[in-house]
């Protein structure tokens, strides 16, 4: 704090820091390039490029894929059975002549005579598109929402991982089970909604100690992100320990297509932390002093919660923006870091909080949501006993739990297990109705996958 | 398998022939959908395309607005005659070009700047500037220490146009001098610029910047104004503020255009620090008097002769 010189990198000199390694004064930037909008270190950008190497291929994506690509298969080698006896019971018109014994010639005959006679054709049409529904009906609805109409590649899941296992933690049965069913329940999510998935491996961080800027990597994530989806608009970062407990929510029908409603700006509604808040400056403008920042939705840039000690970003979400680019930016300095380090106990989740009281451009573009609708904890996080702002509410169908803290002195692994259950209950009685719609094979077919996908875990 | 036998060719024309030829008015009918479909479709794009132009331009940052010169006094301090010389000279210059005036002072923001020096006040006089006039395009800060030397020129075409500009900034130099490993950037547009300042011999030069209004604008400035910067002791306080936020954020730098000293902030003779062909010369945009920024008496006396060149100046335009 007693520093008195200037910390421009000078020849020589570079950052020095007393307060911290003495001996490490080559952390100065050292050279710039646009496109990666990190000051960084020789040893950094070394390190950085074998981080890409390693991100560029995550491995889970050719071991746990194969649940999908499983059922598929599954499906096409029970086809011809299932067209036989399956989709002749749904044709309204062949319906009352047809008689099981007949069989498929039978309707076969009917369809070709409405075709002889010239009446059927629409009926032929019919037909085929009742086929083509159950066959494709699915894929399609898919193809539609990876389409840029179906709007599922402007959403990016970002989760936090650890693919390949920690140096400096040894990592055991239940670790690499976390692992396994938490990427497996994000992706069946981001699947079915046609969102981009990105699993962070975490196992960068290590390479940040010389900056003293672990777990500030959330932020380089991000920005990597925004690079690689560069038609993405929104980026939801997502720890390792969290739950996505309905996967027929859509974000976008839930929470972004009307972002008015569910947000609240104005941090007074819920403020464990006690911010002031409207700044009281007399200098700053009327955005800069106002209670709910410019009222305007499309300015909110970041959507975040609150838990009871205060941001959690366990779950948030960012929107590509100029104004998400300055606070990628500013969110870690070295001056700012070196004084504060022992204080930021959360480290990036205070250095936010900091920010956000002391920079007022930050506020304007900050929304908070109520906790259960992103980021519901589980019963043992923030006190004992249920409280209906925090805790995850089934009948409500919550969207995730996120089970923070869960490392210190609970169960991870246990808390994951009991909430992927319920999950897997939820969603399938969802799938019940749909088996009554469908056909009975088809709900065989995808029950069996699940169990398997259990037995796997 | 299904259609094995194919249907029967039929004396009468199948339906769906007849689709090819259609009536006159069937087609009429056509063309007015169709057309009514385009007009919607156009109407849609137009709208969704406003509607997104609109809402990415947050505020309104009209080239053709005026220019706010800011200027931080200490009327506790100097002396009444100090104070109206450098009044007097942005008065005479605002009002040849339209531009207004901000004049602030010093103890205005005591609180605001806590125990850091007082020069930091800098700052939060530009907010303020910006919050008295939000519908201004670039706000100019000036060191109260210095004078408008070449009263015809006006900043827009002396700095702010594109020509101008891109022509003069200093592309792929240490953005700190001498050395800084961080430079500016080489490609830089007009467009991409929001915040324009020059460098001496040691630092860059807060006593004298533009910046476009706008979300940079607060960006800039709250984050310089960062208390941890403020207590952090820097031993040029905001000077070496700036420093470190422009080599560290490159979100700062890339919206940061330096110009050759001379342009902005011409130092005056035999002052400590000036950079290279950075002392006044006849015809300068404007002098700065460096020396005048520690001073201890009621008034500088380095400004006095230039006062009065400025003055015979005056004369001779008018005449």
């Amino acid at each position: 704090m007693s520093l008195s010189r200037s910390p421009s990198p000078h020849p020589g000199g570079g950052w020095s820091s007393p307060g911290l390694t003495p001996g490490s004064g080559t952390s100065t930037p050292r050279g710039y390039s646009p496109s990666n909008l990190t000051p960084s270190g020789i040893s950094w950008a070394a390190a950085k490029a074998k981080s890409d190497e390693v991100r560029g291929y995550p491995s889970f994506a050719t071991r746990n894929s194969g649940f999908f690509s499983r059922q598929k298969h599954k499906l096409s080698a029970r086809l011809p059975s299932f067209r036989g006896s399956g989709y002749a019971d749904k044709d309204a018109y062949g319906r009352a002549q047809w008689s099981p014994s007949t069989g498929g010639r039978g309707i076969l005959g009917v369809a070709g005579n409405f075709v002889r006679r010239g009446r059927g054709r629409v009926l032929a049409i019919l037909v085929l598109v009742w086929i083509g529904y159950l066959l494709l009906w699915s894929t399609l609805v898919r193809t539609y929402r990876r389409s840029p109409l179906g709007g599922g590649r402007k959403v990016v899941i970002i989760l936090g991982s650890n693919t390949e296992g920690g140096v400096m933690e040894w990592k055991g049965a239940r670790e690499w089970a976390i692992e396994r069913n938490s990427i497996w329940n994000k992706e069946r999510y981001a699947q079915k909604w046609g969102y981009e998935l990105e699993v962070a491996n975490m196992l960068a961080k290590k390479r940040y100690s010389h900056e003293w800027r672990e777990s500030w990597e959330k932020g380089d994530v991000i920005r990597e992100a925004m690079r690689k989806y560069p038609s993405a608009e929104w980026f939801w970062w997502l720890d390792l320990n969290t739950w996505v407990m309905e996967y027929g929510t859509s974000l976008h029908n839930y929470l972004l297509n009307d972002l008015d409603s569910h947000v609240y700006r104005d941090i007074n509604d819920y403020n464990p932390l006690n911010i002031t808040h409207p700044l009281p400056e007399f200098y700053l403008d009327e955005l800069g002093r106002s209670q709910e920042g410019d009222r305007d939705p499309s300015s909110l840039n970041m959507l975040l919660t609150q838990d009871c000690g205060g941001f959690n970003l366990g779950s948030f979400l960012v929107r590509r923006s100029v104004w998400t680019d300055r606070l990628l930016d500013a969110w870690w300095d070295p001056v700012m870091y070196e004084q504060m380090h022992m204080n930021w106990e959360h480290k990036e989740q205070n250095a936010l909080e900091y920010i956000y009281q002391t920079q007022p451009w930050i506020r304007s573009s900050i929304g908070f949501l109520p906790q259960r609708m992103i980021n519901a904890f589980p019963p043992g996080a923030c006190g004992d006993e249920i409280n209906p702002n925090i805790h995850y509410q089934e009948e409500d169908h919550d969207l995730v739990v996120n089970m923070a803290g869960c490392s210190f002195g609970r169960d991870c692994w246990s808390e994951i297990y009991f909430y992927r259950a319920i999950s897997n209950r939820l969603n399938q009685n969802l799938w019940g109705s749909f088996k009554e719609t469908l056909s009975g094979a088809y709900g065989r077919v995808f029950s069996k996958g699940v169990d398997q996908e259990d037995d796997d875990s | 398998m299904q259609f094995a036998v194919p249907p029967r060719k039929s004396p009468h024309p199948l339906p769906g022939a007849r689709s090819s030829r259609l009536p006159l008015y069937r087609r009429k009918q056509l063309k007015t959908i169709g057309l009514f479909a385009f007009a919607l479709l156009v109407i849609l794009y137009l709208l969704t395309h406003l509607s997104s132009s609109s809402s990415s331009i947050a505020t309104p940052a009209g080239t053709a607005g005026p220019v706010v010169i800011v200027t931080l006094l200490d009327r506790e301090h100097w002396s009444e005659s100090y104070i109206n010389k450098i009044v007097a000279n942005r008065e005479d210059y605002a009002k040849r070009h339209d531009y207004t005036n901000f004049f602030a002072t010093y103890s205005e923001y005591d609180e605001a700047v806590g125990d850091a020096p007082k020069s930091w006040a800098t700052i939060p006089a530009v907010r303020h500037a910006m919050a008295k006039y939000p519908n201004a395009a670039y706000f100019f800060h000036l060191s109260p220490h210095a004078l408008f030397m070449n009263p015809s020129k006006s900043l827009k075409s002396h700095i702010l146009e594109r020509n101008q500009l891109e022509s003069v900034m200093l592309k792929d130099v240490p953005v700190v001098p001498p050395d800084s490993i961080i430079r500016t950037f080489a490609h830089l547009r007009e467009k991409d610029v929001d915040f324009i300042t020059t460098q001496d011999s040691e630092d860059l030069t807060p006593s004298s910047f533009v910046l476009k209004n706008g979300d940079f604008a607060r960006y800039l400035l709250d984050l310089w104004f960062e208390p941890l910067f403020r207590n952090y002791n820097f031993q040029k306080a905001e000077i070496h503020g700036l420093d470190h936020i422009i080599q560290w954020h490159p979100t700062v730098l890339a919206r940061t255009a330096l110009v050759p000293q001379r342009a902005l902030n011409a130092y005056s003779k035999d002052s400590r620090g000036a950079g290279p062909d950075g002392t006044y010369q006849d015809g300068d945009f404007l002098i700065r008097f460096p020396g005048c920024d520690d001073m201890e008496g009621k008034e500088c006396a380095e400004l006095e002769p230039y006062y009065i060149i400025w003055q015979k100046k005056l004369k001779s335009i008018r005449s």
